[in-house]
């Protein structure tokens, strides 16, 4: 069973590249705005899993230095550190986004793409 | 040493105005001087960091002393501390065109709002330029994103949001391609900074083909997602031609050359020109370049509204700078490099004529132009400038580009191109000629029939002049940028060494 094996092994990077391609197909096809925002966040989400994956050594302690021990096997540190910075770009879109959302709902009394462009093509004759 | 920290210098400037620019009310007297003093005193640590690099050669520079490889290092070059200079001067023009221009657009009270945006679009560029880590890249490039969306949404249109949440959107489809890409660029090389994964990637780039090549079609992608390249420039229409004319100015002229440039960065400086040209991704490069610049301007002859127009007309010219890349040699780079600046001053002429044309009589209609040269000659005047500069006339920055793209093309043995840059430069011509001539050739069917001074204010004048002087000047003296281009090459073609 060594295909099950290589599956089990790369387990995050098949989940992080399949929530990418959910994430891209939201974003790009939904007529929903709303769903749209979700879909660049699962995006978002996806790629964070792929970068803190990157770090991850099984068996691996949490990189805090232990003077006792001496312990020497830690997980690498810096794609967490960078997700972090990664996931305050994401929560800054996010609620940029949904801002512009709350005005087109003003404007247009709908979050639906059809029905914003057949109100758009109504006001335009 | 002074000198060695100036990139900070004119970073921190800018990010403290930017921030401080809504404690002062924009009524007061101190409001503008502020504004424009801000740039100024930035544009003179750029002038003297260049003048320092010219003399004194390439510096890095580490933030807080931190190794190279821990820590996050920008890197200032020949070319990067010009384009830092250009794009500096060029945003001052812009805001000193935008004092009053922008009133048009949104209310007095919201303008330090705007400001704030600019100067961190600006510093946010600036930072892209010069870093030397992808990771940091990403950063900026994010703060870009998010700044060139608010400049657009500012203005409470509908028009406005929905450019603007479209842009939002597929800018963020792109930054993320571009993370993933670097993601897998530190899975093969555990770098980030330019230089190292650089050179681990030469030495185990046959390794790992398929990732390398994987997550340059990510990064790719992105980066041309967000340049506006052909099949992707669909957000870019609607977003330069719905945002306040100096925002369009701006994010046309500048912002998507950032993009450009940053590709350039990654392509030669992080991957390297011997494993770009073993797995040939410079030749898909080009294609989608000639696509885009036939494309944009077929695009632009359909359209009635100026700023659209000229919105699709960047589609095409971004095409050149690709094209520049793409071809790969250094004939190709001083072409992509060199049009970067050049466009960077024609189109922000043509959109900033294009404002001051609907400042003044609130024409946005192509066809309604006949008889303006008449009205407003000096604002026509700089348009017209710009507008031979894309067609391609001799003595005119524009035509210099093509040139030098006509010899790379011709250098790697593929005339092709030339075939292609000629049809661009027709439909050019069709669509800009016909408002030059009818802006000066046609009678008006306005009152105003006799020749006046342009009526616009000083501060709108101002930078249109310079900006089509300068459109001149590095047309017929191009050597001025080329020479720093080519001191500057050694250090994207490795393999020169």
């Amino acid at each position: 069973m060594a295909n099950l094996d290589m599956i089990l092994d790369n387990i995050n990077y098949i989940g992080a590249f399949t929530l990418f391609i959910i994430g891209l197909y939201t974003v790009l096809t939904h007529s929903n705005l709303l769903k749209r925002v979700i879909g660049v966040n699962i995006m978002e989400t996806a790629v964070f899993l792929f970068f803190v994956s990157i770090g991850y050594i099984k068996g691996a302690s949490a990189p805090i230095l232990d003077q006792i021990t001496g312990e020497s096997f830690y997980v690498n540190p810096l794609p967490s550190a960078m997700i972090l910075t990664g996931i305050v770009v994401a929560v800054s879109i996010t609620a940029y986004g949904l801002s512009l959302l709350i005005n087109l709902y003003k404007e247009y009394g709908t979050l639906e793409l059809d029905e914003i462009i057949s109100k758009e093509e109504k006001a335009n004759d | 040493m002074i000198s060695n920290h100036l990139p900070v210098y004119i970073l921190i400037l800018l990010l403290i105005s930017a921030v401080t620019t809504p404690a002062i009310k924009p009524s007061s007297k101190k409001f503008r001087p502020k504004l424009v003093g801000t740039l100024t005193i930035a544009s003179l640590l750029a002038l003297t960091m260049f003048i320092v690099v010219w003399t004194n050669g390439p510096f890095y520079y580490n933030f807080g002393n931190w190794d190279s490889v821990i820590g996050i290092e920008f890197f200032v070059d020949e070319y990067t501390s010009l384009f830092v200079l250009a794009v500096l001067l060029i945003s001052l023009l812009i805001i000193i065109f935008s004092l009053e221009d922008i009133l048009h657009d949104i209310p007095k009270e919201k303008t330090p709002h705007y400001y704030t945006l600019m100067l961190l679009m600006v510093f946010s560029m600036l930072g892209m330029i010069m870093t030397n880590d992808l990771f940091n890249l990403y950063v900026f490039m994010e703060i870009l994103s998010l700044t060139s969306c608010g400049v657009i949404s500012i203005k409470r249109n509908k028009a406005n949001i929905m450019a603007s949440f479209k842009y939002l959107m597929l800018g963020t489809i792109g930054s993320v391609s571009i993370l993933l890409g670097i993601a897998m660029l530190y899975m093969v090389t555990g770098h980030l900074n330019m230089g190292a994964t650089s050179q681990t990637i030469s030495s185990v780039w046959q390794m790992y083909p398929r990732n390398i090549l994987i997550s340059l079609s990510f990064i790719l992608t992105g980066l041309g997602l967000k340049a506006a390249i052909f099949p992707l420039h669909v957000w870019l229409p609607d977003a330069h031609s719905a945002a306040p004319t100096p925002s369009s100015a701006i994010l046309s002229g500048i912002v998507i050359k950032i993009y450009a440039f940053s590709m350039i960065k990654i392509l030669f400086r992080v991957i390297g020109i011997d494993i770009i040209k073993a797995i040939s991704i410079n030749e898909y490069l080009t294609y989608f370049a000639v696509i885009s610049i036939v494309m944009g301007s077929v695009f632009a002859i359909g359209q009635k509204d100026i700023k659209r127009l000229l919105a699709y007309s960047s589609v095409s010219q971004i095409g050149y700078v690709f094209l520049g890349i793409g071809i790969a040699t250094e004939m190709g780079l001083v072409a992509g490099m060199y049009h970067i600046i050049a466009h960077a001053m024609m189109k922000s002429t043509l959109f900033l004529s294009a404002g001051a044309v609907i400042y003044r009589t609130g024409i946005r209609k192509v066809n309604e132009f006949d008889g303006l040269g008449y009205e407003l000659p000096l604002t026509l005047g700089a348009f017209s400038i710009a507008a031979l500069g894309m067609i391609g006339i001799p003595g005119v920055n524009g035509f210099m580009s093509k040139w030098y793209l006509g010899l790379a093309a011709f250098e790697i043995g593929k005339p092709i191109f030339i075939i292609f840059i000629l049809i661009s430069s027709f439909l050019n011509a069709v669509y800009f000629l016909p408002i030059v001539i009818s802006a000066f050739l046609k009678e008006s069917n306005r009152r105003e029939q006799i020749m006046i001074r342009d009526d616009i204010p000083f501060t709108m004048k101002a930078p249109l002049v310079v900006l089509g002087a300068a459109c001149i000047v590095t047309g017929l003296f191009p050597n001025i940028i080329v020479n720093v281009i080519q001191r500057a090459l050694p250090t994207f073609m490795t393999f020169v060494f």
